[in-house]
């Protein structure tokens, strides 16, 4: 193997890869939709601010006006009671009348409250938009205190004292060996799914380019040009780790950005960010470190993948058909990993943590939620460092072989032939 | 003992598929000269290239390539424009050949300032910064030219470098090719066209199934046939020219003919006889063109086939 050569291989993809405009929108735009993202699914649950018109029915419960003052009362979303109406079991008029108001539009629901003989009340939100979670949450906690301070009434207990234990709060801290941080599901889940996404986007764009520049060479017969210049070897390890060169230069824009964010603008971030949000959750140091650590070898061994579904194919059609072999394993190691946020310290997640397809996301999920122990981080690191090597020297010998084929694709048998016979 | 050839090949032997698409094939290229590797389609011509340039291994006899047991040592050294050919559609046309360059072992400056050189000389200095597919199929045929003698090879293969050009381009390539013998560069041309393997080679190799059927100097060739092929231009009426006794084949096109002689033919009787058949404007008694040869070695039924694929491409 002749380092110059490679270097010059390497040299061309990189600047292929990162002069591409797919390149150097998704630098740009992949943080920022990821930070949007980020942000905006706190932010989605609490909006829906506007002033809503409700009505009440009360089916014979007594609780009609004290709930109608107590829906005055919440401030977000602000609720205006346009009626209050007390009706017997069977009369379904109201109902009728506030049902055609909201299918006018005149009226955005109606909260229906109806005595139960073997238990408290059973309360109905009948409206065009009932999926707020927020809205959802506040008219059950209303109801919820008025049939609590009926139940009290003449009992002498405070109701703002029962209250106060019903709003006890339960935080979650993670405990590990370095100490202690506030962490939770939400937080995990969100940070997971942004440095899954940012890895799984940087392998497909540039090794999918990457791919796509062997096809072309293969079916322009560039190649034969190169191969009296470079051994397939020399070609196939230039490709790679030009392509790594191009990755690992958006991972150091994005951990720059990421840095500055970190260190300029966290006090920002946290004001912006929601109640029991903690953003260190996503920010931290530590993390960005294992972050590029997995991605760097992760990026390596997809690279490796790509590069082979490439030198099989033929046109760029059948590249197409192939990649999604290349992609798969990654789709289902982002949903293993973030299922590994709600259990990280199960057997299976161990095992799954090491197949070296799945650890550089699952890794990173265990290492996010629930550190695991050092060893066993880079037990996976070793894993992947030595997936990589073998499957870069049965590359070369598929590249040898496959190259230079024209019309007719090798079969997975015939590569394997390949691979054994040396 | 290394030679002091350009390449030699010794009983080479290449297989695909239990198929031997060269089979013992014996070869030597002088250097400084250019050698013609003739031959219909799948007679094993790409194949040869391959093997002697490294691309493939052989599978029996043995390539030494610019005095070198092992092509890829030398690659450095050699240049190739592949038959079926390309270049990256997304690159910017200056930086095709300064890439190829620089993979045969020239600087990356030095590759620049080369291949701006070359695009003028092909007159496509205007087009450097243009993306490859945005140029037609004959000016990027004119830059894979270039990029195949661009770092000064003492040895450059051309597999049908004229096809696709225009007469213009033609005779463009033609001095170019011409050119890289007076420098000492040993040119091997692959093509088709006779006519240019006529102006150009000074030896020839003709392939038919991976065997070499003539091998040697064109004109020791042309020798040995000797003066054998009578031309005729025409006026009038055809006359029946391959009735003359001692004629072994005629190509008639109605204006002009051309008559392979019997081995032993009596040459002024032929030509009395064409005087009587015909309205003479010219003719001329002359050693056969390589065309004919080709044609009567190969085999007139071959050379349909080979020029129908031809078309195809």
């Amino acid at each position: 193997m002749n380092l110059t050569q490679i270097a010059k291989i390497a040299r061309r993809e990189y600047l292929a890869r990162v002069r591409n405009r797919a390149f150097i929108v998704m630098t740009v735009l992949v943080p920022l939709f990821l930070g949007l993202y980020v942000f905006s699914v706190p932010l989605l649950s609490r909006s829906g601010s506007r002033n809503l018109r409700v009505a009440v029915i009360d089916g014979g419960t007594g609780l009609g006006q004290p709930l109608a003052n107590r829906l005055r009362s919440i401030g977000r979303p602000s609720i205006t009671v346009t009626d209050v109406v007390t009706v017997a079991a069977n009369d379904t008029s109201s109902r009728d009348r506030f049902g055609a108001a909201v299918r006018a539009r005149t009226l955005d629901g109606y909260l229906v409250v109806e005595p139960d003989v073997q238990s408290a009340p059973t309360a109905r939100y009948v409206a065009r938009e009932s999926s707020n979670p927020t809205l959802i949450r506040e008219l059950r906690l209303a109801v919820q205190s008025v049939a609590l301070d009926k139940l009290l009434a003449g009992t002498g207990v405070d109701g703002n004292e029962v209250r106060k234990t019903q709003q006890l709060t339960l935080d979650s801290i993670t405990l590990s060996d370095r100490g202690e941080r506030p962490g939770g599901f939400q937080a995990a889940f969100a940070s997971t799914m942004v440095l899954g996404m940012l890895l799984y986007i940087a392998v497909l764009i540039n090794g999918q380019g990457m791919a796509t520049a062997i096809v072309e060479e293969k079916s322009s017969r560039l190649i034969e040009v190169i191969l009296g210049a470079v051994t397939a070897t020399e070609f196939m390890t230039g490709k790679i780790l030009g392509v790594l060169g191009s990755g690992l230069t958006q991972l150091a824009i994005w951990i720059a950005v990421s840095l500055v964010a970190l260190l300029q603008a966290s006090p920002a971030l946290a004001l912006g960010a929601a109640p029991g949000f903690d953003m260190s959750a996503i920010l931290n140091v530590r993390l960005i470190f294992y972050f590029a650590v997995f991605f760097a070898l992760g990026y390596l061994l997809y690279s490796i993948l790509f590069a082979v579904v490439a030198v099989t194919c033929t046109s760029t059609e059948e590249l197409g058909q192939t990649m999604m072999a290349a992609v798969l394993p990654m789709v289902v190691a982002l949903m293993v990993a973030l299922s590994v946020i709600a259990n990280p310290a199960t057997t299976m997640t161990r095992v799954l943590s090491l197949f070296p397809f799945f650890t550089p996301l699952v890794m990173l999920a265990r290492v996010n939620v629930l550190m695991p122990p050092l060893w066993g981080v880079w037990l996976g690191v070793a894993i992947m460092i030595a997936t990589s090597a073998a499957a870069g020297w049965a590359a070369s010998k598929i590249f040898r072989y496959a190259l230079l084929m024209t019309g007719k694709r090798p079969t997975l048998p015939e590569l394997m032939r390949v691979v054994r016979a040396g | 003992m290394a030679s002091t050839a350009a390449l030699v090949c010794r009983q080479l032997v290449k297989v695909f598929d239990g198929t031997r698409a060269v089979d013992g094939l014996d070869l030597t290229v002088e250097r400084g000269t250019i050698f013609g590797l003739l031959g219909p389609n799948s007679s094993g011509k790409t194949t040869t290239i391959r093997t002697s340039l490294g691309i493939y291994k052989p599978d029996g006899g043995s390539v030494e390539l610019l005095g070198s047991r092992d092509p890829l040592a030398v690659r450095q050294r050699t240049g190739y424009l592949p038959e079926e050919r390309g270049l990256y559609a997304k690159m910017k046309l200056r930086e095709q050949p300064a890439f190829l360059a620089s993979i045969r072992g020239l600087a990356l400056a030095e590759s620049d300032r080369r291949a701006s050189v070359w695009l003028d000389r092909v007159g496509l200095g205007a087009r450097a910064a243009s993306l490859t597919r945005e140029l037609s199929k004959g000016m990027q045929q004119k830059v894979q030219f270039a990029a195949a003698v661009i770092h000064d090879p003492e040895l450059v293969v051309l597999d049908e470098p004229f096809s696709g050009l225009d007469p213009v381009n033609s005779r463009l390539l033609k001095e170019l090719i011409l050119e890289q013998r007076a420098r000492g560069t040993t040119v091997i041309l692959s093509t088709h066209r006779m006519e240019e393997v006529e102006a150009l080679c000074e030896s020839i190799c003709l392939l038919s199934h991976g065997h070499p059927v003539l091998n040697g100097r064109l004109r020791d060739i042309k020798a040995a046939y000797g003066r054998n092929t009578i031309t005729v231009e025409y006026a009038g009426a055809a006359g029946r020219l391959d009735k003359i006794p001692g004629v072994q084949a005629c190509d008639d096109s109605g204006r002009d003919a051309r008559l392979r002689l019997e081995s032993g033919a009596d040459a002024q009787r032929v030509m009395r006889a064409i005087f009587d058949r015909v309205e003479v404007n010219s003719v001329r008694l002359d050693e056969p063109r390589i065309e004919d040869i080709y044609l009567e070695k190969v085999g007139s039924s071959r050379v349909a086939e080979a020029s129908a694929a031809q078309e195809d491409v």
